[in-house]
C-alpha cells in the first residue's frame, strides 16, 4: 500500500512544482507577446465559425459584434453554424444574413452527429481561407480581437491561435465568481507562462483560429472527440504546428451559473481529456515526433491533469489505509507526512497561482474569495472521478458518446 | 468555570478561529467589491491615433471659438472640460505661450492655433498643442502631445512623451527622441539619431532619401518570378530541425520554418514566409514575398525587400536601403529592440516595444 502511495506523492509533487514554475515565470520572467503588435498588414481572407445549438439567447450578440469588428469587410466572412437547433437561432441567424447579404453565410445543419466537432467537420464545406476562426455563440468578440486572432498567422510554424476568455457574468454568484478566480488563474498564468516557456498553450476551441492546411494535414476535426480542442492541440503538436496563446486578445463569454450545469461541463471536460491522454499520451512521450522534449513533457503532464483529481482520491485513500494499519512503519510516516506536506502547500501552489493571476489582473479585492475555492476543488474532484469512472465503465455498460451542451443564463438578447 | 462551560468556551473560540481566515471572503461575497468582469475594451482597436482622434474631437466643439479667433486674429482663454486651461491662438503669435517659472521656459496651457504654429526653441509644452495648420516646432523643446491637421515638423533633438498625429507630413529633425505613438496620414521622416518606439504612416522614411539600393541590387526581381502569393495560395511548408542556410541567389519555394539559426544569403529569393527559431541573418538583396520571423534577433541587410511582416522576439537591425511592404500592402516591423539605418523606409508600422534607434550609430 505504502509504495502506491508514494508514487502518488511524487506525482503531485511535480505538479505542485508545475504550479509554481509557471506562476513564478508569470511574475519574474520573460513575457513573450510576439505577435501582438501587428497592427497593419496585408490580411488574409478569414472565415469565423459561430458554433450555435439552441442558442436563441446569445446569437444575436455575437453576430452584432462580429458586424461591428476592424477587420477588412471584404476579406471576412461569418459562417453561424446552426447545430441542429429547434429553438428560435435558424431564425436570428437568417434575419442577419438577409441584412448583412455576403457577410453571414447560415449553414444550417438539421441532421448528423451531434456534438461541436461534428458540426465544424460538416461545415468546412463553406471554407475556403487559410484562416479559420471559431467562436462559440456565447462570446462577445471586440473591435480588434479579429485581426490579434489573425496576426499569428503570419508565422507559418503557427498552427492554432487561443486567445483568453473573460467571465462576462462573474457577479452573479458564488460560482461564477469562483470560475472567474480559475479562468483568471488558468489563462492570466498558466496559458501565458506556456507560451513564455514555449511548451504547450492549450487551443480552446473557441476565441480561436487554426489553419486551415494544418487542419488538413492533421485530419481535420475529430468528431469522436468530446473535446475538439483539446484533440486539435496534440495533433498540431504532433504534427509539429505550434499552438500560440495570446493573453492580449480578450473576449468576454459566460460561464455557469448553477452547479448541476458546471458539473455536466466539467464532467465532460474530464472524459474528452482523458480520451486524448489515451490517444496521444504514449505517443507523445515514445514516438519521434516534431515537437520538442519540453513540449512533450509538458503536454503529457496537460493530458494527466484530469487523471490526476481519481489518482489524488486514491492517494487519499491509501493514506488512510496506511493509518489504519496499525503499526505504520518509518515510511509510512515519512508518505504521511509527504501527503499531508501536499495538502498545506501543493494545494497553496494552485491558490498562489491565482493570487497572482488577480495581482496581474490588478483585481486584489476578488482574492479574498479564494478560501472559497476549496468548494470548487472538491465538486471537481469528485466530478472529474465520477467522469473517470463512467468512462472506465463504458464497455460494460455500453454507454455511448454523448455531447452535453452547457447551459445559457442571459436574460437579454 | 464548569465543564459544560469549558467545553462551550473551547467550541465558540475553535469556532472564531476557523471562521476568521473566512471573514475577508464572506465580505468580499456579501458586499461584491470587485465582482464586476475583468474589463475587455470592447470598442478600442489599438488604433494608433486613437488619443489624437479623441483630442481633436474635444478640439473640434470649440470649432465656432477658434473660427472667430481665426478671424480676428485675437487670442481667447477658455477652459476645457475637464478644467485645464487653453490657449487659442488667432494667430501664428508664440509671444503668449512661454511663462519662464523656472530656467526653462514652460507653457503648460493646452494651445490651440487655428492657423499656423511656430514654437520657440527650448520650451516645454505640458499641455496638448492642436494646429489648423502646419505646426513647425523649436529646437530642444519637450511635448506631451500634438495633433496637426497640416504638417509637423519637430525641430532638431525635441522630446516627445506620449503622442503626436500629423494629418500631413511629419517631421523629426536628428536626435529626437520620440516615445509613445507617432503617426501620421501621409509620411513619417526621421532624422539620424532619433528614438523612436511606435510609427505608423503609409510611408516611413529613416534620413532624408530612400537609399534606393534595392533597385541595385542583382538579383531578378519578385515580379520575374511569378505573381503575388497569397496566405491562401501557400505551398506545404518545411520544417528543418536544426540550422538551415539559402545559398545566394536561390530561389526558395514555400514556407520554411527552422527550429535553429538561418542565414539567407545575398540576393535569394524566398517566395513563402521563413521563421528561424533562433538568429536570423538575411544577406543584402534578398527578396521576401511572405513574412520573415526570428524567435530571437534578426539582421537584414541592405537593399532587401520584405512584403510581409517582419517580427523578432528580441531585436531587428535593419541596413541602408532596405524596404519592407509595399504603397499598397502596408505591412508591420515589430520587435522589443530595433535600429534602423539612414536609408530604410517602412509602409505601414514601425514598432519597437522597448525602444528604436534611426540613422546615426544604428
Amino acid at each position: 500500500m505504502i509504495y502506491p502511495l508514494i508514487a502518488i506523492v511524487l506525482l503531485i509533487c511535480i505538479y505542485t512544482v508545475r504550479h509554481y514554475l509557471f506562476t513564478l515565470n508569470r511574475l519574474f520572467g520573460f513575457q513573450r507577446h510576439p505577435y501582438i503588435d501587428i497592427d497593419t498588414a496585408d490580411w488574409p481572407a478569414v472565415t469565423v465559425l459561430v458554433a450555435a445549438h439552441n442558442e436563441e439567447k446569445v446569437i444575436s450578440n455575437i453576430l452584432d459584434a462580429l458586424m461591428a469588428v476592424s477587420y477588412p469587410q471584404e476579406k471576412l466572412v461569418i459562417v453561424p453554424v446552426n447545430d441542429r437547433s429547434t429553438d428560435g437561432t435558424r431564425a436570428i441567424i437568417d434575419r442577419f444574413a438577409k441584412a448583412f447579404p455576403g457577410r453571414i453565410r447560415p449553414f444550417h445543419r438539421v441532421t448528423g452527429k451531434g456534438g461541436k466537432a461534428a458540426a465544424l467537420k460538416d461545415a468546412m464545406a463553406m471554407v475556403e481561407t487559410e484562416v479559420i476562426l471559431i467562436f462559440d455563440a456565447d462570446y462577445v468578440p471586440a473591435r480588434g480581437l479579429i485581426k490579434q486572432l489573425v496576426a499569428p498567422f503570419f508565422d507559418p510554424e503557427v498552427g492554432g491561435v487561443m486567445g483568453r476568455v473573460v467571465p462576462l457574468n462573474a457577479g452573479e454568484n458564488l460560482l461564477t465568481r469562483l470560475l472567474d478566480l480559475e479562468r483568471s488563474g488558468g489563462y492570466q498564468v498558466d496559458q501565458q507562462a506556456r507560451m513564455n516557456l514555449r511548451l504547450v498553450p492549450q487551443h480552446g476551441g473557441t476565441v480561436a483560429g487554426v489553419r486551415l492546411s494544418a487542419l488538413r494535414e492533421i485530419g481535420g476535426w475529430n468528431d469522436k472527440s468530446l473535446t475538439e480542442d483539446t484533440d486539435l492541440t496534440f495533433r498540431l503538436l504532433l504534427a509539429g504546428w505550434k499552438t500560440v496563446y495570446q493573453n492580449r486578445s480578450e473576449c468576454y463569454e459566460e460561464v455557469p451559473e448553477t452547479w448541476p450545469v458546471r458539473l455536466r461541463q466539467i464532467m465532460r471536460w474530464a472524459k474528452g481529456h482523458n480520451q486524448a491522454l489515451a490517444n496521444y499520451g504514449l505517443r507523445l512521450l515514445f514516438r519521434p515526433s516534431l515537437a520538442s522534449w519540453r513540449e512533450r513533457l509538458d503536454g503529457f503532464l496537460l493530458l494527466g491533469v484530469y487523471i490526476m483529481a481519481p489518482i489524488t482520491l486514491l492517494g487519499w485513500a491509501l493514506a488512510l489505509g496506511v493509518f489504519y494499519q496499525g503499526t505504520i512503519a518509518l515510511q509510512g510516516v515519512v508518505a504521511l507526512l509527504a501527503f499531508t506536506s501536499y495538502a498545506a502547500i501543493g494545494n497553496f501552489a494552485a491558490f498562489f497561482e491565482i493570487a497572482a493571476a488577480g495581482q496581474l489582473d490588478g483585481s486584489a479585492r476578488r482574492v479574498r474569495l479564494l478560501p472559497f475555492l476549496i468548494l470548487g476543488f472538491v465538486v471537481s474532484i469528485v466530478g472529474v472521478s465520477r467522469a473517470f469512472a463512467s468512462q472506465l465503465m463504458a464497455p460494460l455498460t455500453g454507454a455511448q458518446f454523448h455531447w452535453d451542451k452547457t447551459e445559457r443564463f442571459r436574460r437579454t438578447s | 468555570m464548569s465543564p459544560h462551560l469549558a467545553a462551550a468556551v473551547l467550541c465558540a473560540v475553535t469556532g472564531v478561529l476557523l471562521v476568521l481566515p473566512m471573514l475577508p471572503a464572506i465580505l468580499e461575497l456579501r458586499l461584491k467589491k470587485d465582482a464586476a468582469p475583468l474589463n475587455v475594451v470592447q470598442q478600442y482597436a489599438g488604433e494608433i491615433a486613437h488619443f489624437a482622434h479623441g483630442f481633436r474631437d474635444s478640439v473640434q466643439r470649440m470649432a465656432p471659438l477658434v473660427a472667430n479667433c481665426a478671424a480676428t486674429g485675437v487670442n481667447a482663454h477658455p477652459t476645457l472640460k475637464g478644467g485645464d486651461a487653453c490657449l487659442v491662438l488667432g494667430k501664428n503669435d508664440a509671444t503668449a505661450l512661454s511663462s519662464p517659472t523656472g530656467k526653462e521656459p514652460t507653457c503648460a496651457l493646452v494651445v490651440i492655433a487655428a492657423a499656423d504654429l511656430t514654437l520657440p526653441d527650448r520650451t516645454a509644452f505640458l499641455k496638448e498643442i492642436y494646429a489648423a495648420g502646419k505646426l513647425t516646432g523649436g529646437e530642444e523643446c519637450a511635448y506631451r502631445a500634438i495633433y496637426g491637421e497640416g504638417d509637423i515638423v519637430l525641430g532638431r533633438a525635441s522630446k516627445l512623451m506620449r503622442w503626436v498625429h500629423a494629418a500631413g507630413a511629419l517631421h523629426a529633425e536628428p536626435d529626437c527622441d520620440l516615445y509613445g505613438r507617432v503617426s501620421s496620414d501621409r509620411e513619417i521622416m526621421l532624422g539620424a539619431g532619433c528614438v523612436f518606439q511606435r510609427l505608423h504612416a503609409p510611408r516611413i522614411v529613416i534620413g532624408t532619401a530612400d537609399g534606393g539600393a534595392a533597385e541595385a541590387c542583382a538579383s531578378p526581381r519578385l515580379a520575374d518570378v511569378g505573381g503575388r502569393e497569397k496566405m491562401d495560395a501557400l505551398e506545404p511548408r518545411r520544417v528543418i530541425e536544426g540550422d538551415f542556410e539559402v545559398q545566394p541567389g536561390e530561389v526558395v519555394a514555400g514556407n520554411v520554418v527552422a527550429r535553429g539559426k538561418v542565414r539567407v544569403g545575398a540576393g535569394a529569393i524566398l517566395l513563402g514566409s521563413l521563421k528561424s527559431g533562433k538568429a536570423l541573418v538575411i544577406e543584402s538583396g534578398v527578396q521576401a514575398r511572405g513574412s520573415v520571423i526570428s524567435g530571437d534577433r534578426m539582421r537584414i541587410g541592405e537593399g532587401c525587400r520584405i512584403h510581409g511582416p517582419v517580427i523578432a522576439e528580441r531585436g531587428i537591425e535593419i541596413a541602408a536601403g532596405t524596404r519592407c511592404g509595399e504603397v499598397n500592402a502596408l505591412t508591420s516591423v515589430c520587435a522589443l529592440k530595433i535600429r534602423v539605418e539612414e536609408g530604410v523606409t517602412v509602409f505601414g508600422t514601425l514598432w519597437a516595444r522597448e525602444i528604436g534607434h534611426a540613422g546615426r550609430g544604428a
